[in-house]
């Protein structure tokens, strides 16, 4: 050993200090976060602060918001929405995260696949799916129109059904994958000594699984919140001017409106309600590891 | 109970498979429908909306699309090279800090990045790095953290003695860099990179803020569309890119083999 340290002691330039050239190569990567990312987020943060036509620093914007009753409102429904996002994305990812953390069916490759490449086709593909099923004019309303069972359209796109339905089928496979890893950490054997003893299939669930995924439920929950209430592209298209939530009235504010502040204000307020989820988040999921492995 | 039990266990099972596979098969029907309404019939089948697509309001729109994710996914890997090899490979003091820094950008929601680059670009007078520049700004930011983080997993696991190895035997740093620690850590910067491209190709939320008319990328062209009519041909567009993403992950991979770390579980 000590022979490679005398040599590697030879080979270093001596004009430089060394512990500063060993960092140069990040010079490149943190050139193009600090322009392209902390910059601009500063900048952000600072116009949220200013007024839009005298420039003088100032706390107005804020005020705005919070007694804008519109904005309230977008407020409102981007929780809404979210909530009812990861409460059907973790109802709906369970049984498959169960499924395929126990079964040993040749099925379960396939099932795998169908859960996780989905996502792989991008959102556009996806809503223009859900589009076409759920419109005035789609298939839904055709199928059921022509059947006789209805005569006006059931109203499902450009609504929080819409919304709720495409963003469940988009942040799915996460909600799946975090529901997975929690309950392929449940020790099977629980399972199999309930059984001798003879527990029944749903006394196993109540009083094995559920608790023993409660990490993983949370988990799902929170990834799910957050996807949710930061989704552009599936809010604006299923949900449109009929379902506006912070997201899409942030787009508006900086191509339409052009008041620059108060996008920067709702972008901020967005980034510290995300920034809130997930450090409680954090914290709950400690918490829960902490109670179950100690 | 327990019979009941399993039989709703997997009729659930089956209902949420089919909700996932629902639209995706609706999109494939649409896109070889002769009219607007859907028809499942093969018979019926037509490829006339795939030959519309060579038409230049969907060619160009792809072409950006491609060219942006190329150079995204180039400059991205190289970046997070560099990154990586002074954070995970020489382990520099300070090294979990600095990889905490530089996957901060995931902390901040797409959509608020995308208003952060754009009221930047305007209000500092940057007006004509909108379009393409700016794109590709925006797009480096939301992959770099990936890359960085895929890289660095590679490295983490790299076995010092080999480079020790390499050094006694006389290697120069650069043989040492381009014989031992590039191919070992491949796979990684590949996974890396096909992510940071499948990101690029398919972005909306900070793209919808920097494009402008002419230069326009294939997802915010569909959308834009979308918002007025369900064209049939939007449909083909869809499956045309589907198709094209695969292609690229199955080129990337036949470029880094990566699937075998990915199946084997890298540790």
């Amino acid at each position: 050993m000590s022979s490679i340290e005398t040599l590697s002691a030879l080979r270093q330039p001596t004009h430089l200090p060394v512990r500063l050239s060993r960092y140069f190569p990040l010079a490149p990567p943190l050139i193009v976060l600090m322009i392209a990312f902390a910059i601009p987020m500063g900048m952000m943060i600072g116009l949220s602060f200013h007024d839009a036509d005298t420039g003088i620093l100032t706390l107005d914007n804020y005020v705005r918001f919070f007694g804008d009753d519109l904005m309230l409102a977008g407020l409102w429904r981007t929780a809404l929405m979210s909530g009812l996002v990861a409460l059907c994305v973790t109802v709906m990812a369970y049984p498959v995260a169960y499924y395929l953390a126990r079964s040993t069916s040749r099925w379960r490759v396939v099932v795998f696949a169908l859960a996780i490449t989905p996502e792989l086709a991008g959102v556009v593909l996806r809503t223009y799916g859900w589009l076409v099923i759920l419109e005035d004019h789609g298939a839904i309303n055709n199928l059921l129109t022509w059947s006789g069972l209805i005569s006006e359209p059931l109203p499902l796109s450009k609504n929080l059904i819409g919304v709720v339905i495409g963003l469940t089928h988009v942040v799915l496979p996460f909600g799946i994958l975090s529901l997975l890893t929690s309950i392929q950490g449940i020790d099977p054997n629980l399972e199999r000594a309930a059984q001798i003893l003879g527990s029944s299939r749903v006394s196993i669930i109540r009083h094995i699984i559920l608790p023993l995924s409660v990490p993983g439920i949370v988990s799902s929950l929170l990834i799910a919140f957050t996807m949710a209430a930061s989704a552009y592209a599936t809010p604006a298209l299923l949900g449109g001017a009929g379902f506006k939530v912070i997201a899409t009235m942030v787009y508006e504010q900086v191509l339409f409106y052009i008041d620059w502040p108060f996008a920067a204000v709702m972008a901020v307020i967005l980034l510290v309600m995300m920034l809130t989820i997930a450090f409680i988040g954090a914290r709950v999921e400690a918490r829960l590891h902490r109670k179950l492995h100690i | 109970m327990d019979r009941f039990l399993s039989i709703f266990f997997q009729l659930s099972l089956i209902l949420i498979l089919a909700f996932i596979a629902l639209p995706i098969l609706v999109v494939f029907a649409a896109s070889v429908s002769p009219t607007a309404t859907i028809t499942f019939d093969p018979s019926q089948w037509t490829l006339r909306w795939f030959a519309a697509l060579t038409a230049s309001r969907w060619l160009d729109p792809f072409l950006l699309s491609l060219k942006l994710a190329a150079v995204v996914t180039v400059l991205s890997g190289l970046l997070g090279l560099l990154a990586a090899y002074v954070v995970a490979y020489r382990k520099c003091p300070g090294h979990e800090a600095i990889m905490a820094l530089l996957v901060s950008p995931l902390a901040v929601p797409q959509i608020v990045k995308g208003v952060a680059i754009v009221l930047f670009l305007s209000s500092a007078g940057f007006y004509a790095l909108l379009g393409t520049p700016g794109l590709i700004m925006a797009h480096i930011v939301l992959t770099l953290p990936f890359v960085v983080r895929m890289i660095a997993g590679a490295m983490y696991n790299f076995d010092k003695r080999l480079d020790q190895a390499a050094r006694i035997l006389g290697a120069t740093s650069f043989q040492r860099i381009r014989f031992i620690l590039l191919p070992i850590i491949k796979p990684g910067l590949f996974s890396g990179m096909t992510f940071a491209f499948i990101l690029s190709f398919n972005n909306i939320p900070l793209s919808v803020f920097l494009v402008r008319p002419g230069e326009t990328t294939l997802p915010i062209t569909v959308i834009n569309h979308m918002e007025y009519s369900l064209d049939p041909v939007l449909a083909a567009v869809n499956v045309a890119s589907l198709a094209f993403i695969l292609a690229a992950i199955l080129l990337f991979e036949r470029i880094g083999g990566f699937s075998a770390q990915i199946h084997g579980g890298s540790k």
